[in-house]
This record gives C-alpha cells, structure tokens and sequence, in this order.
C-alpha cells in the first residue's frame, strides 16, 4: 500500500535514516519532494563526513592503482549499468566529439586505457546531432549472451526513432526503437549479433530521416 | 550539454556567458578533493539523507575518474561530474521510486560546485525551506518543522503539538500535500 510505504518513507527521512524503495506514484513524488527539500535545509547535515570523504579516497586509490591492477573494487551490479551510461555522458564531455570507451566485465569499472579482454566487453558511444550536439548515449554489451542499451533525449520531439548498427563487414543491423515521451526515452533489450563488430550507430523519426548518430571507435 | 548554445535573456542581444575555470587539475586525487565536498552536497540536497548521498557522491567519482583525462580544464572536469552526477541520481530514482522525484539543474549546480568548499551553508536549501513553510497554515508548518527540520519522531511530534499520533500522520500527509499543491519549486 503505497501510504504505508509513503509514510516508512517519511519517517525514514526524518530520522535521517536510508528510506526503503516503494513505487511511488506521482502524488506521493510531490510529496517527496517537499519533504527532501525540508530535510535538506537541516543544519549541520549537509557536509560530508570526515571518514567518508578518507574512505572513499582510499577505495578509490586502490580502484585507479595501475600497479596493482587485482585491487580493483568492483561496482555493485545493480548500479553497473548507470554507471556506464554516466560514462558515457561524461566522455561526451571530455572526449568531445563521437566520445567512446571500452570497458571490460560489467562489474567492474576500469580506466579507458586498460585493455580490453576478449570475449566479454561493453562499448560505449555518444550520440550526436546533425548539429554536433550530444542526444544520447548507447551501451553495447558482447558476452555470452549481448545487448543494447540506449537513451535519446530530443526536445520537442515524440513517437518512435529506430536504431541501427553499422557493423565492420558494412551490413546495417537493427537495434530496436526508442518511443520517445516529452523528447526523452530510453530502452533495452538482448541482440543476436556480435555486438563487438559494431563501428557506428544511427537513429532515424518516423520519417526516414537522420536524428542522431554515433561512432564506436 | 556542451555544445548547448549560451542561454539568452528576454533583453534583446544579451548573452550571458558562464566564466569558465581554464586551470586543470594534476591527478584525480586534486580532482577528488576539490570536489567531493561540492558532490555530496549537491547529493544531500537532493535525496535528504546522508546513506544516499554519500552512495551516490561514491558513485560518481567511481564511474568518472576512470575514463576523465586530466588536460581537460577544471571547468570542463566538472561538467564531466556533473553530467556524471545527473545520470546517477536520475537512475537512482528509477531504481528507488520509480520516478525523477529531484534533478540536477546544470546551470545552477555548476555555480554551486564552482563555489569555494568549506562554505557552511552553500546551498539554498535553508531559503527554499522558509518558502515552503511560510506558504503553511501553522499547523501544517508546524508539524513539518518539527519532523524534518527538528528531527523529531511521529510520537514526539505529536506530544510537541498535542494530538494524537494519528492526527500527527494526518496533518503531517495534509502538510505535504499543500505544500506540493502549492507548485512549490523545490525539485532542484
């Protein structure tokens, strides 16, 4: 019942404990939302504890070690795959244009320079407009079994953009379609291809005509 | 974004320009510490409890300084973190609720991370929660200071206001409630 799980919620929040996951539904987001923004204002709370800030540093020096490569922590599979399309948002960034990464085993998050073992790998691409604008950002993952993942965020735009591989021996692939709500959208879903034999990606409207593209390096 | 073009203000042919920090940092750890402070804030802010924040603050820094390139300038570095940090959060609400309960507004969390660390009270927080509870009758304030901002329990903000634990719940729902109807802005 949501209110119940509203109010463990609430309750959580105010004592200042981690809150238990619900499916909230919107009324109780706006609710959240003022109740987040009055705990927030709490003085003293909003600073960062000293052991944290220590301990974090340590775990991430031991991650970024190239000498001592069997220490890498690996990431908590449940925020394995965000992580990666943060990556990839955050190479757009840095990288400028067509931003990519190779990033071995979904567990573990490596620097972009580490090689990548065979067999198992994500890929990771940027979408941009005709415009040079970055839309978006596309995960590959090639294993045992692979699939794609991808989120498109066009403003003004709805409906449908399909996507497609552009694989290394030239065929063309279907990836899936992206519904787009309010400009934004993202999906999921296993491919049947060697997802490490693709070298570029593009999104087209109903139309027919070139929203997005990206290129995997 | 970074090829967004620069915002434009109602005022014809006025183009406000963000002053970017051309300096760059010499390893992740000056990025590590010039940050962290700024991305758990940002973090606090927008989840209300120091668990989250400090997970998703972890987070960030854990997806973005593998890959980040240190020649980047500290400007362009912390855009990197904080495009870093709008996915996180954006994901962790998927996974928690279901639904983008706060956001990351770019333009005003990067002058919030440019801001000097160490600075007690960075964000507006304090001031949007006197927004919020000057739009409440008193008891609808009431009730949410002493929850949220004086961390009291049901049971005791109950005593406090003299009413049962069940009214509490009940004005506290009802508080809320007027509040989020009251098209506060209180998501960034």
């Amino acid at each position: 019942m949501t209110t119940r799980r509203l109010s463990a919620f609430l309750d959580a929040l105010a004592a200042g404990r981690r809150p238990r996951p619900f499916h909230a539904d919107p009324e109780d987001v706006e609710m959240l939302r003022v109740a987040i923004a009055l705990r927030a204002a709490r003085p003293g709370d909003a600073m960062p504890d000293e052991n944290f800030v220590a301990e974090l540093h340590k775990q991430l020096a031991e991650d970024l070690s190239p000498s001592e490569p069997t220490n890498v922590r690996p990431l908590k599979m449940r925020r394995s795959r965000a992580a990666l399309v943060a990556v990839a948002a955050g190479l757009a960034l840095v990288g400028g244009t067509a931003a990519v990464s190779e990033i071995a085993n979904t567990t573990t998050v490596q620097q972009s320079t580490t090689a990548v073992p065979q067999g198992q790998a994500l890929r990771t691409a940027s979408f941009q407009s005709p415009t040079g604008q970055v839309v978006g950002q596309i995960v590959l993952y090639h294993g045992h079994t692979s699939w794609v993942y991808m989120n498109v965020d066009l403003p003004h735009s709805n409906g449908p953009v399909k996507c497609e591989l552009h694989l290394a021996n030239g065929e063309v692939v279907a990836a899936g379609t992206v519904q787009l709500h309010d400009g934004s959208g993202e999906f999921s879903q296993r491919i049947h291809m060697d997802a490490g034999g693709a070298r570029g990606a593009t999104l087209y409207d109903s139309s027919g005509a070139v929203v997005a593209s990206a290129i995997f390096i | 974004m970074p090829s967004d073009p620069p915002k434009t203000s109602g005022e014809r042919g006025v183009t406000h320009l963000r002053v970017v920090d051309t300096d760059s940092y010499t390893d992740w750890e000056s990025v590590y510490r010039d940050n962290v402070e700024r991305l758990y804030r940002l973090m606090y802010a927008r989840v209300g409890n120091r668990a989250d924040a400090e997970d998703l603050t972890s987070e960030v820094f854990r997806t973005a300084l593998g890959p980040l390139r240190l020649a980047s300038s500290k400007g362009e570095v912390r855009s990197y973190l904080l495009t870093t940090a709008q996915t996180v959060l954006a994901s962790h609400w998927r996974r928690t609720l279901g639904a983008p309960v706060t956001t990351i507004d770019p333009e005003s969390a990067m002058a919030s991370l440019a801001e000097p660390s160490g600075t007690e009270e960075p964000s507006d927080a304090p001031q949007r929660a006197r927004k919020i509870l000057a739009a409440l009758p008193e008891r609808y304030r009431r009730i949410l200071e002493l929850r949220f901002l004086e961390a009291c329990s049901i049971k005791e903000a109950a005593q406090a206001m003299g009413v049962s634990v069940s009214n509490a719940k009940v004005l506290q729902h009802r508080a809320l409630r007027m509040a989020a109807k009251a098209g506060l802005e209180v998501g960034q």
